[in-house]
């Protein structure tokens, strides 16, 4: 390494590796550091099982494809990355051996839950309608831009007269939940309990006051999730080769320890092992809030109502996952195929909720530190993904919504009741596509403490850098005063998933740091071609 | 009474929505000049568009008042832009027409949007009444027919 | 999905492994657009580092000391240590510690070979003198050593290199006769301590040369002698050399194409014009290198048709292992081994690479003939803590450790019978380890875990898990690797070339076979030479 770069960028998940890559573009001389020896953060593929097993460790569905500006700037397609969009993208199987199926094709999404309820059949077509014409607008203005306040955003909406045009958008969502908004507008329990276990695996918990304000726009992607060929990690290869290939550089290993500040400006970093690096122009950390202001600064830099109040007020996911990564020589034959056969195809499988109470149920055990009977979701990418398994075998993913930290034994009891619950969690699998008994070679775990292991940014094992609910959201989020990726240190930016909107590989808080900073540091934005 | 999409026309469109603008209070009208560009693309059906044309107006804005406009022959004009609205002509013509509503235009995605959301959020007020003297305040003549025309597509 | 455009380059590589790499990043600097064509999802091959049992705990899972540190052109011409190569280099650098408590002998690294003569001299003053001695004259053969690894090999530079151990080592009553014994002969020759023996006959199974094959120990002389114990860590493990050169290579333009197993070279007129990529055909408008090994290349991806005779029988001919063929037990501690004997010489607790679990020189040897005959050999280790030199492997105040077992190839077991020996013999071995190092018990383990050779063959196609992809053997070393028509890199397909292990030197993380590959292409496409006179090479 150098001993000096314009601008130096903590942490190399794709967010970072977004951010550095157009600053890169931009002329800047650019390092992101990476504590891990891997770039890519949650976007993460391992041979976890057996050699040839692609597992993603984290992040697996990929929801803004194509919606997220960087994913055409930065040319991602050009560098290798390889999107496929399943047919049949996701499905409940109930216990009673019934299954709902969501397809690329609204008409079949219809036609599937046409057999529960044609009434919700018809008003998930104008509700998936209405969101598929608002999405470019929601996007631009919830995602891909510096936030509005809620204040703001519930201005414009009167003003446009949005709620009289609407018939589902209103300003009132933003006091209800996901649970609620579905409770108006559908009849049927299996429907519901589908389109709340959707919001959830999205992070928006359906019972959670306020995030009803966000599930249009759950919807209006709702039939875009996309499967990154080869494993996800290969979205981290290409952002990395696109900063590296426009004079960018990527240090791996090199966890950073301190942010140096000298006259309130930050002027660089001391690496963990001691080693100094000067950023001219600024420094941007996509790392976690708690990281950031209490060890790589502190009071004195920023203040010690700031430093309390990332103490205090800093808020975490009360659920995370765990997940099972197994190795498998069959593909699951549901016996709720006898229903609907395409539950066999569909990408992503909810096994068991069948309402929105269970759900519930489950989210009051979770937060009382308990485990949740499992009920987990299902995913074999290898149905959709010619090459992430050796010839005739497949790769599949189960992920359990899960307390952090167990009332009895705090976090640290993962350790010991991993394997066990993992076990569990294949014999509930099991219980729905029997065919599975004896076509599993090989599983391992990712606890939610590994979460945290692997990826120290993502404390509580919060795969979404924080909570998800209306007070921590928009400008709010993580801190009101940090609620515009600027700091109280001069040149110091936040960057990451910590950031509005949120995590996710959603790009956004990346990109619109960069417009922060790109008004700060004087960059044209070559990005916005209107 | 102008003809639409003519200088006149335009004309008389800037006029409406300056008188506009003029009346409302100083501090609801953004300081600054922008540029937009309005896209009007030939569906086949509007009869002011051909069916495989783009007609594009360059429309400069300056302190919420309309500086000038000028029909331009390049998707991307020697000036930064700050917005771009793209829609079918007969969306386009049905909006001036002020049979169809530009929100919910929006709205549906039949009329597309770029540039910074945030700020057209923020100056909604503002917004509303430029749209409000586009649709309505202006005597449109339409010499080869008004919408609703025969078999056009929604 | 966006339709797939006809994708062309100059070049293409076959393989990302730290040779192919190496050869992508001088071709794109001599001009040529170039791009990597690698069937796993990630560069490197075997310079490959995970967190395959625990998160944050990580394990080299192929290489891990680099040897050739020093001499390696990329490191300079491409300035990897200004982009992210960081490495250390231990003090205490290979050990060999006893379950009795025995003193260990440890060898460190040249700077401090006084240590190591305090170390063998425990048990015999005239070993500690002559393997100082041997040491240091080697340490003269650098240049030339050097010189012979970063060119095309010929029958001159070998003939050189005997007739060097005559003027380095003459007066020691060495020549170029002792290049004609065995490893095994040469070392009970010129040592007595039985101790030392076991630890250098290991070393010389690591180097690839088998000790029982006549003909091999001028290796010992040379190489081992030169590179032992002269090794260098990785910071984060030994990924990161693959990274930076990757990084190198992004930075002059080469395009990676991960995730893509080439499956046919694209021969036209007795020309290599391309590759095929799941169904895609790839244009290479001036030559196609392959990384991977001999056999692959010719007989699968080229092709007999397009081959002479001679040329499919010396294919056909060419043998994988039992030289070069590894297992990698990884462990998760939460503290490194404290052994007893220790309590001669400490710093057998901070080495870099310590053999564990031998009693004798006759143990090692019974150990590596039983894994060269293939069959399974009592446990016994070369093991890494790697956490002792570069804390950033493993989490705060916990250690990551490493293996090396020797084990037969991946032929000579079936894959019940590796399943078996990977829920096993770590068991088996921890039982050793323990009673070397008493805190090693299983309450100091917090997970453990075997790859086998028929994995590794399965991760990076290493056949037979072999990590030179060829058997270390006379005929197939030096100018006769892989097979003497063959060994100056080029093919008779024209246009293709071998830049893989399977081309001389061999395995090893020395990018030696991807620099004289791109001297080769060089010198047929009129680029400009990568040798720096001030190196010499
Ligand atoms: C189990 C699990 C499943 C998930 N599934 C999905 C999914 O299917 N779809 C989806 O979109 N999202 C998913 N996510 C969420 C997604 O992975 C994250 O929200 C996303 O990775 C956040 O991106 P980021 O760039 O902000 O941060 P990260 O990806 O976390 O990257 C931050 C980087 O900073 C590094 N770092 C930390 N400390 C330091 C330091 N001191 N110095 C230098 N570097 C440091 C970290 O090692 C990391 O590489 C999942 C997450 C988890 C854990
Ligand atoms: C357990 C173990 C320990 C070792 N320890 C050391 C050590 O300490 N020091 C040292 O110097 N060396 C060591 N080695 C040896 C060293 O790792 C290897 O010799 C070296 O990595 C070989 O490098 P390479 O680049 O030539 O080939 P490889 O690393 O084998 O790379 C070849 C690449 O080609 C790819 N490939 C193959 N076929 C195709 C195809 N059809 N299409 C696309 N891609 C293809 C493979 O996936 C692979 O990535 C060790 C090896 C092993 C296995």
């Amino acid at each position: 390494m150098r001993d000096a770069y314009d601008v130096i960028v903590i942490g190399a998940g794709h967010n970072g590796l977004t951010l550095g890559s157009y600053l890169a573009r931009s002329g800047l001389d650019v390092l992101v550091l990476e504590r891990r020896h891997e770039e890519g953060g949650g976007l993460c593929t391992e041979e976890v099982t057996q050699p040839g097993f692609l597992h993603n460790i984290h992040a697996n569905y990929h929801t803004f494809v194509d919606l997220a500006p960087p994913v055409g700037d930065l040319e991602v397609r050009k560098h290798g990355v390889e999107y496929v969009r399943p047919e049949v993208q996701m499905a409940s199987i109930y216990d009673d051996g019934t299954a709902l199926t969501i397809h690329s094709d609204l008409e079949k999404t219809k036609a599937s839950m046409a057999r529960f309820s044609e009434r919700d059949a018809e008003t998930f077509g104008r509700l998936h309608t209405e969101a598929h014409g608002y999405i470019d607008l929601l996007l631009g203005t919830l995602m891909y831009q510096p936030p509005l306040s809620v204040k703001e955003l519930t201005r414009a909406l009167a003003a446009f007269g949005v709620e009289d045009r609407s018939e589902f958008l209103s300003v009132k969502l933003r006091r209800e939940s996901i649970n609620q908004f579905l409770d108006q507008h559908f009849e049927n329990d299996k429907i519901k309990a589908h389109l709340a276990f959707h919001g959830a695996v999205c992070s928006y918990t359906n019972d959670v006051p306020g995030l009803a304000i966000g599930y249009p726009l759950l919807i209006g992607k709702i039939d875009n999730w996309h499967l990154c060929v080869g494993g996800s990690h290969r979205l981290a290869h290409a952002l990395w080769r696109d900063l590296a290939q426009h004079g960018g550089t990527l240090v791996a290993n090199a966890g950073v320890g301190r942010i140096l500040v000298e006259g309130g400006r930050a002027v660089g970093v001391r690496l963990e092992d001691g080693t100094e690096i000067e950023a001219r122009k600024a420094v941007a950390s996509t790392v976690s809030v708690e990281q950031t202001f209490l060890e790589f600064l502190d009071a004195e830099s920023v203040g010690e109502e700031l430093t309390q109040r990332v103490k205090s007020d800093v808020k975490h996911k009360d659920w995370t996952l765990f997940s099972v990564h197994l190795a498998m020589n069959r593909l699951p034959e549901y016996e709720a195929a006898a229903f609907d056969p395409d539950v066999n195809r569909a990408w992503v499988v909810n096994l068991g909720y069948d309402s929105t109470r269970a759900l519930d149920a489950d989210w009051a055990t979770i937060r009382s530190g308990q485990l949740p009977e499992p009920k987990p979701n299902a995913a074999v990418n290898s149905l959709y993904d010619p090459i992430d398994a050796p010839e005739g075998c497949y790769t599949g993913l189960l992920r359990q919504f899960a307390p952090f930290s167990f009332a009895d034994g705090g976090a640290g009891a993962w350790e010991r009741a991993g394997r066990w619950y993992g076990q569990r969690c294949v014999d509930a699998w099991t219980r729905y596509a029997p065919n599975l008994d004896g076509g599993i070679i090989e599983w391992a775990v990712d606890t939610p403490l590994d979460i945290t292991r692997k990826l120290v940014n993502m404390p509580h094992g919060d795969w979404m850098m924080g909570e998800i609910s209306l007070d921590n959201m928009l400008d709010q989020r993580p801190l009101p005063e940090l609620g515009e990726y600027r700091t109280p240190v001069t040149g110091l930016y936040m960057a990451g998933s910590t950031q509005h909107p949120h995590g996710f590989i959603t790009f956004g808080p990346g990109y619109n740091a960069l417009q922060v900073m790109a008004d700060d540091l004087g960059i044209e934005k070559w990005w916005q071609q209107i | 009474m102008s003809d639409i999409y003519t200088a006149d026309w335009y004309e008389a469109v800037r006029d409406a929505i300056n008188a506009k603008v003029g009346e409302l209070p100083a501090k609801a009208v953004p300081e600054g000049a922008w540029h937009a560009v309005v896209e009007i693309v030939g569906d086949g059906a509007s009869p002011y568009v051909g069916a495989e044309d783009t007609r594009r107006f360059l429309v400069r804005i300056e302190n919420g008042m309309c500086d000038w406009y000028r029909e331009i022959d390049t998707p991307n004009p020697d000036v930064s832009l700050d917005y771009r609205f793209t829609g079918p002509a007969t969306v386009f013509d049905e909006i001036a027409a002020a049979q169809r509503d530009p929100v919910d235009a929006a709205l549906d995605g039949t009329v597309k949007v770029r540039g910074d959301m945030r700020f057209l959020m923020r100056q909604a007020e503002l917004v509303k009444v430029l749209l409000e003297a586009y649709t309505t305040s202006v005597d449109t003549e339409w010499p080869q027919g008004k919408p609703p025309y025969n078999g056009a597509a929604g | 999905m966006g339709e797939k455009m006809a994708r062309a380059y100059d070049a293409i590589v076959i393989g990302a492994g730290h040779n192919g790499l190496c050869l992508a990043a001088y071709l794109q600097r001599a001009g040529l657009s170039t791009a990597v064509v690698e069937r796993r999802h990630e560069e490197g091959g075997g310079v490959n580092t995970e967190e395959p049992v625990l998160p944050g705990y990580r394990h080299n899972m192929h290489a891990q000391f680099m040897e050739f540190f020093d001499v390696m052109p990329m490191i300079r011409d491409f300035g990897l240590e200004e982009i992210g190569l960081r490495t250390v280099m231990p003090e205490a650098q290979a050990g060999i510690t006893f379950e009795d408590g025995r003193p260990p002998i440890i060898l460190h690294r040249p700077d401090l070979l006084d240590r190591t003569h305090e170390s063998i001299a425990r048990y015999s003053k005239a070993d500690a003198d002559l393997y100082c001695e041997l040491k240091q004259r080697a340490a003269k053969l650098e240049m030339l050593l050097a010189t012979g690894l970063y060119n095309i090999p010929s029958q001159e530079t070998q003939q050189q290199q005997a007739l060097a151990l005559a003027a380095v080592f003459g007066d020691l009553g060495i020549s170029a006769y002792h290049a004609t014994k065995t490893c095994k002969v040469i070392i009970d020759e010129l040592f007595e301590t039985d101790e030392l023996r076991a630890l250098l006959y290991r070393a010389c199974v690591e180097w690839g040369f088998p000790v029982d094959d006549w003909g091999t120990a001028g290796g010992f002389l040379t190489f081992i002698m030169w590179t032992m114990a002269n090794w260098k860590l990785v910071i984060g493990g030994t990924h990161g050399l693959a990274k930076a050169m990757m990084q190198a290579c992004y930075r002059e333009g080469v395009d990676l194409i991960e995730n893509s197993s080439v499956e046919r070279i694209v021969v036209e007129d007795g020309q290599a014009v391309g590759v095929v990529v799941r169904g895609e055909e790839i244009r290479a408008n001036r030559l196609v290198a392959s990384n991977a090994d001999l056999r692959q290349t010719l007989l699968d991806l080229v092709g007999k048709d397009e081959l002479s005779d001679l040329w499919v029988k010396r294919a056909e001919d060419y043998r994988y292992g039992p030289s070069h063929v590894l297992g990698t037990p990884v462990f998760c501690l939460y503290e490194p081994p404290s052994y007893r004997s220790a309590r001669w010489d400490p710093e057998i607790d901070r080495c870099f690479y310590t053999v564990v679990g031998y009693d004798s020189a006759a143990d090692m040897i019974r150990y590596i003939r039983d894994a060269y005959s293939g069959r399974m050999p009592e446990p016994g280790a070369g093991t890494w803590v790697n956490t002792i030199w570069d804390p950033t492997q493993a989490p705060p105040d916990r250690h990551a450790a490493t293996g090396w077992y020797f084990l037969p190839v991946a032929s000579a077991l079936s894959a019940e019978e590796w399943a078996d020996v990977r829920a096993t013999f770590n068991d088996r071995f921890l039982e050793k380890w323990q009673r070397a190092a008493p805190n090693m018990t299983a309450g100091n383990v917090i997970a453990h875990r075997l790859y086998t050779p028929d994995q590794q063959e399965q991760k990076n196609l290493m056949r037979e898990g072999d990590f030179s992809n060829g058997e270390f053997a006379p005929d197939q070393l030096g100018a006769n690797r892989p097979f003497p028509e063959a060994s100056n890199y080029r093919t008779e397909v024209a246009g293709l070339y071998l830049c893989g292990p399977s081309a001389y030197p061999g395995g090893g993380v020395h990018a030696a076979c991807g620099y004289n590959a791109f001297k080769a292409i060089a010198e047929d496409l009129e680029l400009p030479s990568p040798i720096d006179p001030a190196r010499g090479y």
